[in-house]
């Protein structure tokens, strides 16, 4: 029982995590390495917001999603639209950019145990026998939300519907008149947003540290790689496969396992079924 | 309506179009007939700016160096260096060559895709025509785009382009590779939507006798040049182009 709702607990989270990473490749073949950077960055504007301006919780969240929205666009406009198409490129150029803010803030002095952001709903209910906090359900109802509305704007709306042509085939929309610079952008700028609303839902869960930038990318990533990159159903498919894989490896084998099988999942990803579990890159399969 | 004149495209030293002029005036169906690699396809996506689009992205990857020169009047306005989307904005619509339909997309989803310059009522009333002069569409609209037939593939490539409200609608290659049965409706089609939506078009082919019929004025293309040009009746009297494009030996 506690498998279970810890598991799905855990699925969400990164399904959380992953969900900006996938949007962004998806959309626009852009491999945002500095996805984990802007999930603690996102958490450190908050804090700065929540407790040297001294304002409401809720009102630093939506300054600092904003934030986040506007930083992801400016890093798109003026760093990898330099480098679009170029694959290594985008992933130096990205990876720079993250660590450049992980490593910038760990300089500034944001490191230690003080960095912590208050749980939106103190106090903790029983499920069946198991113990369960009211923060952990909210993620799961956030999660899920996410999940939804996301589907509804790919499928429902103008620009929504864009986004969705361009992940398909790039040049067919350019002769429709949508203009995919601006749409990568969007794309880069929600997919920003998205890694900062994971990390203002999950990081009250521990500390704010600068360190889980690096872990939030690797998760994310072994996410992408087994749902099969660009796809987001195949995303949140692979988190409940590898949220559960973990909270398994946590439960028999010990806590400290959890990125080994993250990792694990990328490796056998390759080697099975490299375009992942619901990827379209055939020539990559047929080529391994 | 549309003037293109003195159009040379290299792909680095390769010369794909040579000092190519073609007009198209208001309501008129232009034909442009060539061989493989004639430069038809170059032609259109220099017309509608797709060639930029390749030439700025090959450009940033140091891949191939195109160059671009010529000039393109559309309604009295320069639109050479627009961006593709800027041209679409105005009018220029393009319904490539191999129809590069989104394949995981319902047929629906492509026409509303296809939507995205409409407003809310032109959306409506582009999809409801549409649907009228290809009910065939309307029956499968719900299936993906990669699970239709070439026929289908190119009815919906051709709705989802008139989704975009256009004002001159390129047509490149629309009858390639389908049986003589559908290119006859489509043909049929093609001549409608000109009546019916008062635009002009511009089509490509590669042979021009299932074309030539609605075609009001037609240029030829050999190696990347305009070698020919005239009225249908012209063309049809001119003993070169009867054995060459019609399969007619004399």
């Amino acid at each position: 029982m506690d498998i279970l709702i810890y598991g799905i607990i855990n699925s969400i989270a990164l399904a959380l995590m992953a969900l900006g990473f996938a949007l962004v490749y998806g959309i626009s073949r852009v491999p945002n390495f500095a996805h984990g950077a802007l999930y603690v960055i996102t958490g450190f504007i908050t804090w700065s917001l929540l407790r040297t301006l001294g304002l409401n919780y809720l009102i630093s969240i939506v300054l600092a999603l904003i934030i986040i929205g506007v930083v992801s666009a400016l890093i798109y406009q003026f760093a990898l639209i330099r480098v679009r198409g170029m694959a290594i490129s985008e992933i130096i150029a990205s990876y720079a950019i993250g660590l450049a803010i992980l490593e910038g803030l760990r300089w500034g002095g944001f490191k230690g145990t003080t960095y912590t952001l208050p749980v939106f709903i103190e106090g903790t209910i029983n499920i069946g026998d198991v113990p369960v906090d009211l923060h952990r359900l909210l993620v799961v109802a956030i999660g899920g939300a996410v999940v939804i509305l996301l589907w509804l704007f790919t499928h429902y709306t103008r620009i929504g519907l864009a986004l969705r042509g361009m992940a398909q085939d790039e040049r067919a929309v350019l002769m429709l008149g949508i203009d995919s610079d601006i749409m990568a952008l969007v794309a880069m700028a929600a997919g920003g947003m998205l890694a900062g609303l994971a990390g203002i839902v999950l990081l009250p869960l521990g500390n704010i540290v600068v360190e889980k930038g690096y872990d939030v990318l690797i998760q994310a990533i072994a996410v992408c790689i087994v749902g099969g990159l660009g796809s987001w159903m195949g995303a949140v498919l692979a988190a409940f496969l590898i949220g559960f894989a973990q909270i398994l490896t946590t439960v028999y084998l010990g806590s400290h396992f959890q990125m080994v099988v993250a990792l694990l999942a990328i490796i056998l990803t390759l080697i099975l079924r490299p375009s992942g579990l619901f990827g379209k890159q055939k020539e990559l399969e047929e080529r391994v | 309506m549309l003037e293109a004149t003195g159009l040379m495209v290299f792909y680095e030293n390769m010369l794909a179009l040579n000092n190519v002029s073609i007009k198209c005036e208001d309501k008129q169906i232009v034909g442009v007939f060539g061989a493989n690699s004639a430069g038809k396809s170059t032609l259109m996506y220099t017309l509608s700016g797709i060639m930029e689009d390749i030439q700025k992205k090959e450009n940033m990857a140091g891949g191939e160096r195109i160059t671009v020169l010529g000039e393109i009047h559309y309604l009295g306005q320069d639109i050479m260096g627009l961006k593709p989307s800027k041209r679409a904005r105005r009018g220029v619509i393009l319904c490539p060559e191999r129809r590069r339909i989104f394949p995981e997309s319902s047929v629906l989803e492509n026409l509303r895709i296809g939507g995205y310059l409409a407003s809310p009522s032109q959306a409506k009333e582009s999809l409801a025509y549409v649907f009228r002069i290809f009910p065939a569409l309307k029956k499968i609209k719900k299936r993906e785009g990669g699970f239709l037939s070439g026929g289908e593939q190119q009815m919906l490539a051709i709705g989802r382009a008139l989704m975009a409200q256009p004002s001159l609608l390129l047509l490149d290659e629309p009858l390639l590779g389908l049986s003589p049965l559908i290119q006859v409706l489509l043909v049929r089609s093609i001549k409608e939507i000109r009546d019916e939506r008062r635009i002009s078009i511009i089509v490509t082919e590669q042979y021009a006798r299932p074309v030539l019929p609605i075609v009001d004025y037609a240029f030829i293309l050999e190696n990347g040049a305009a070698v020919l040009e005239g009225t249908r009746e012209e063309l049809l009297h001119n003993p070169d182009v009867r054995s060459a494009y019609f399969g007619v030996e004399e």
